[in-house]
């Protein structure tokens, strides 16, 4: 074993840290001269010490017995997440089991046992393209389509985007991942004829620099134009609301009393924490309407307003301190299944940060994603917790391999 | 392609660039963008004001007023702007009847809605309000507003009442738009097109800062109006209304429906005791709440569609249609003779008369009311086909009136009865207080009532209905109500009218106290026996018609004698009343 990597866990430890205070300060009202908090940051700090027991003990287990527990795990997950669509609802979505003490998320646990569950078939000796592209296909459509019939559209999101980056990650070649990410751009292009034909265009020229068989290349060309055509059908079927919903979601200014509101009021608490911020507690935006999701997915919110820029940069520089650090030690993962996990993991953690970040600060659509580490959330935290222990597992063990 | 190598140089710029986008743009909002967001947070500019709709009236057949909405002045609290908390719930408490535990309650259970207006006192008088106004100044946080609530001008089970909303409600209606402070329909009417009356929350966006600058998050003006409730007219005649509440007799529990028979519309909904329903737009309070729900009479009970009743003879049309249709008798088929009673087996059942009916048509068996001819009609047919032909006819079934919580009534299965007595019980004797309309089957008063209005329609039977017109802006609506014809034929019908019509009119018949010399009254007693009392619950069913005007009416009266003696003279009055009002 060679010495464990105890600078990445402390830049943990300070994410978690400045999650408990921002929790902290995020469920304290103030009413005239008089402070309440609710007891969210105990029980975010119970969820810490649950999670890093877990994690101490898996870490612990020999990856020979973990590997054997990874099928299992994903079938069970998917069975929670059918399960999970039976559940009553809680704020118009099903996406927890209620277990008494606390709700648990089986979306979280899916992203995990997936990405291992994929990792490890698609890491297995002479091994087509063809079986790669198919078996992690149809092994993240499964929770990708249960979890969006929730509705949950950030987590299918954190799938899908997992799913791309793992594939890059693969051996296979780069037209395949062309090739499945071509009639996603031709269904945004397919409302501009000029802008599908210049696309076009460029995707066949890319494709004969890679010199496959034109049969192939004639099959993309095809597949792409099918999509720009039935696009606009599928568009102008849609009700006027399904429209809304959608356009909404591009632009959440469209609907100023309900995304767009939360936007601004978001941008305001953050735009006023300037460059010191307004100080620990002393927010004013804080108690807005859009409130219950503030310990969660609007935690930014809080650290923005009261640490201001200088709290936020921070923030920042701690994400990618941790990030950068495990990033460069990937290359050293000689195991394939070890580093295409840890990519995978990487993948979604990183997604996470920049679409909840990105929201606070109205760059990208809302989405319920919470901050990794940071926000308040039992399941998303255990699970972030295990894949950040996982990976240090797999950089622990890589002597062993090699 | 991709070498090994590559792959993680190409993560490390997705690292970089993530984080460099993120970086740029917080810079932006928090150095660049700083002092406009600080001057919107510190006045608090972006605010979206709710405008709420002024509920919808309601008014009878006649345009005239049932339930109005009134002026109130209310107390609000605004959580934001408290200076001292300690200060204000004194103010409150000490101005109003609230003690510091429970306004420091509302502020508890209200900590997240800080920049709402959270109700404290409502239904202030315009002397108090004088009187505290002048130390409002004092105290920024709180707010007198006008608002409008609910005035029931008489007391009814139809129209229901409208009451605060409370958490559970709340949570569950949010989304729709509702308010912490909404009122929502609880009960009735209100509750049934609670929709409706309502209409729809308006939206007004202030963005506009200090200076009259419209700060332009959003580019267009997307203010949305409210759209006030609808109002309503109903079938209900106020003065048929008044006139029965008046007339209805003291100390005795009851309901008494009037329906339109030519249009299923009802023209009075008379339950007893009924209670006063403006005490839930005021301030209730405990000792009121406790009063009413623990009164034996139980006022909050609509009689008319909650109450289930044994229906005692005025079921016997049921059977004695069910034998005329299946053709086991005809209109001159005579059957047992009653001699004050009937064995089966080793156990003897009683007829009401018990010096004996002796041998009775039909026709005569329903003037008289004969216990026997039902008894031994019971005989010809199983439990299953008396209980679906009772269906058929909609009774132990919803009318489906356009009113919440309506119950079905009973009437037992062959299951049932084993659930309930064992394995081995008998059916037959059960079978036989059945065709009598006593034992397990229950029905409700306005079944009843639609029932009778059908045989006086020929055997169409028309949804019972209090909606028949809804009026929004200007724009009117007629509510078409569901139609069924009863399976019955027209020979039948002709036969059972005859019946009803002899009950009335003819010397020895049941209701010959509802007879009127001007009007043609159709009509069957019943005198139910049951275990909440010693007396009979007393009924009186059936249709009057005079010229083109056609009505059905049931008078029910708990615990109250003979349907004969006590309901049918109601009846009578009633249909007087009525037809004088019609000719006026």
């Amino acid at each position: 074993m060679r010495e464990f990597d105890w600078v990445t866990l402390l830049l943990l430890v300070m994410l978690l840290t400045c999650g408990i205070i921002a929790i902290y300060s995020a469920s304290t009202t103030q009413i005239g001269n008089d402070f309440q908090t609710e007891n969210y940051y105990l029980k975010q700090i119970i969820w810490i010490i649950i999670a890093f027991i877990i994690t101490f003990l898996i870490i612990r287990t020999p990856y020979s017995v973990i590997e054997i527990m990874i099928p299992p795990a994903y079938i069970i997950s998917i069975m929670l997440l059918i399960i999970v669509l039976f559940m009553p609802e809680i704020k118009g979505s099903q996406r927890w089991i209620p277990l008494g003490l606390f709700n648990f998320q089986p979306s979280e646990l899916a992203k995990l046992t997936t990405i291992l569950l994929v990792t490890k078939l698609i890491s297995k000796p002479h091994i087509t393209n063809w079986q790669i592209i198919s078996r992690s296909f149809i092994i993240f459509l499964i929770p990708i389509i249960l979890i969006f019939l929730e509705p949950d559209l950030g987590t299918s999101l954190c799938l899908i985007v997992s799913f791309f980056v793992i594939l890059t990650a693969s051996d296979i070649s780069a037209f395949y991942i062309i090739l499945i990410i071509s009639p996603l751009i031709s269904i945004i292009a397919s409302f501009s004829l000029i802008i599908f034909i210049i696309y076009i265009l460029i995707l066949i020229y890319i494709l004969f620099k890679t010199n496959l068989d034109k049969i192939i290349i004639g099959f993309a060309v095809v597949l792409n134009t099918f999509f720009f055509l039935i696009t606009p059908f599928i568009w102008n079927s849609l009700k006027e609301y399904q429209q809304n919903r959608i356009l909404t979601f591009i632009d959440p200014m469209r609907d100023p009393f309900g995304a767009g509101y939360q936007i601004i009021q978001s941008r305001i608490a953050i735009g006023s924490g300037g460059f010191w911020g307004k100080g620990f507690l002393m927010g004013t935006q804080k108690n807005l309407n859009f409130l219950p999701e503030h310990h969660t997915d609007f935690i930014f919110s809080v650290i923005g307003e009261e640490f201001g820029f200088l709290g936020c940069a921070i923030i920042l520089l701690i994400y990618f301190l941790f990030l950068y650090r495990i990033v460069r030690k990937i290359n050293m993962l000689k195991r394939k299944e070890f580093r295409f996990a840890a990519i995978g993991i990487l993948a979604y953690l990183t997604f996470q940060i920049f679409i909840n970040i990105g929201m606070n600060i109205g760059i990208v659509p809302t989405t319920g994603i919470p901050l990794p580490f940071i926000s308040y959330g039992g399941s998303n935290l255990l699970i972030n917790i295990l894949a950040i222990g996982l990976v240090l597992k797999f950089l622990n063990e890589r002597s062993i391999f090699e | 392609m991709y070498s090994g190598q590559q792959k993680p140089l190409l993560l490390n710029y997705t690292l970089i660039s993530v984080f460099l986008i993120l970086f740029l743009s917080i810079f932006k909002l928090q150095i660049i963008e700083s002092t406009k967001y600080t001057t919107i947070a510190e006045k608090n500019f972006v605010r979206i004001k709710t405008l709420f709709p002024i509920r919808g009236e309601i008014y009878d057949r006649k345009y005239r007023a049932i339930v109005l909405n009134k002026p109130s002045y209310n107390l609000y609290i605004s959580l934001n702007k408290i200076q001292d908390r300690k200060q204000v719930t004194e103010f409150i408490s000490q101005n109003f009847d609230l003690s510091l535990d429970e306004i420091n309650k509302i502020i508890y259970d209200n900590r997240f809605r800080l920049y709402k207006d959270v109700l404290i006192v409502q239904n202030i008088s315009f002397g108090k309000m004088v009187k505290i106004s002048e130390q409002m100044n004092y105290y920024p946080s709180l707010s007198l507003k006008s608002e409008k609530i609910r005035h029931y001008l008489y007391n009814n089970h139809f129209t229901g009442y409208t009451g605060r909303i409370n958490e559970n409600e709340y949570t569950k209606y949010k989304e729709q738009g509702y308010s912490i402070n909404s009122y929502i329909g609880k009960s009735g009417l209100e509750k049934y097109y609670e929709d409706l009356l309502r209409g729809k929350n308006g939206y007004q966006l202030l963005q506009v800062d200090a200076s009259g600058q419209n700060l332009q998050f959003f580019k267009h003006n997307l203010d949305k109006p409210p759209v006030n409730g609808t109002s309503m007219i109903l079938t209900i005649d106020n003065d048929l209304q008044y006139y029965i509440s008046s007339i209805f007799p003291k100390e005795k529990n009851g309901a008494i429906v009037v329906m339109d028979v030519k249009t299923g519309g009802i023209l009075a909904y008379v339950s007893k005791p009924d209670f006063n329903q403006n005490i839930f737009s005021e301030n209730l309070t405990t000792e009121q709440w406790n009063d009413i729900i623990n009164d034996p009479a139980k006022p909050m009970l609509d009689r008319i569609i909650h109450g289930t009743y044994p229906p005692a003879s005025v079921f016997k049309l049921i059977m004695a249609t069910l034998a005329l249709e299946d053709e086991v008798i005809n209109e001159k088929t005579k059957l047992t003779r009653c001699e004050g009673g009937m064995w089966f087996g080793n156990r003897y059942f009683k007829c009401w008369w018990e010096k004996g009916h002796g041998r009775l048509n039909v026709l005569d068996a329903i003037k008289y009311s004969c216990d026997v001819f039902f008894y031994d009609l019971s005989t010809q047919f199983s439990l299953e086909q008396i209980n679906n032909f009772t269906k058929e006819n909609m009774l132990t079934i919803r009318t489906g009136v356009d009113l919440p919580g309506e119950r079905n009534g009973f009437f037992p299965t062959r299951k049932w009865y084993k659930d309930n007595y064992g394995k081995y019980v008998g059916i037959i004797g059960h079978k036989v207080n059945l065709a009598i309309g006593q034992g397990e089957v229950l029905v409700t008063p306005l079944q009843i009532c639609a029932y009778y209005a059908a045989l006086g329609n020929n055997g169409k039977w028309i949804k019972p209905h209090l909606l028949t017109k809804t009026i929004t802006g200007t724009e009117s609506n007629y509510i078409q109500p569901e139609i069924r014809q009863l399976p019955v034929s027209q020979k039948n019908m002709a036969l059972i009218q005859k019946s009803l019509f002899n009950a009335v009119n003819e010397s020895y018949g049941t209701g010959v106290a509802a007879s009127l010399s001007n009007v043609s009254v159709f009509g069957k007693t019943g005198s139910a026996e049951n275990h909440m009392g010693k007396k009979t619950h007393s009924w009186f069913a059936g249709y009057a018609r005079q010229d083109e005007f056609e009505i059905a009416f049931v008078v029910f009266l708990e615990n109250a004698g003979h349907g004969g003696s006590i309901s049918a003279p109601i009846a009578r009055k009633i249909i007087q009343y009525y037809y004088n009002l019609e000719k006026s």
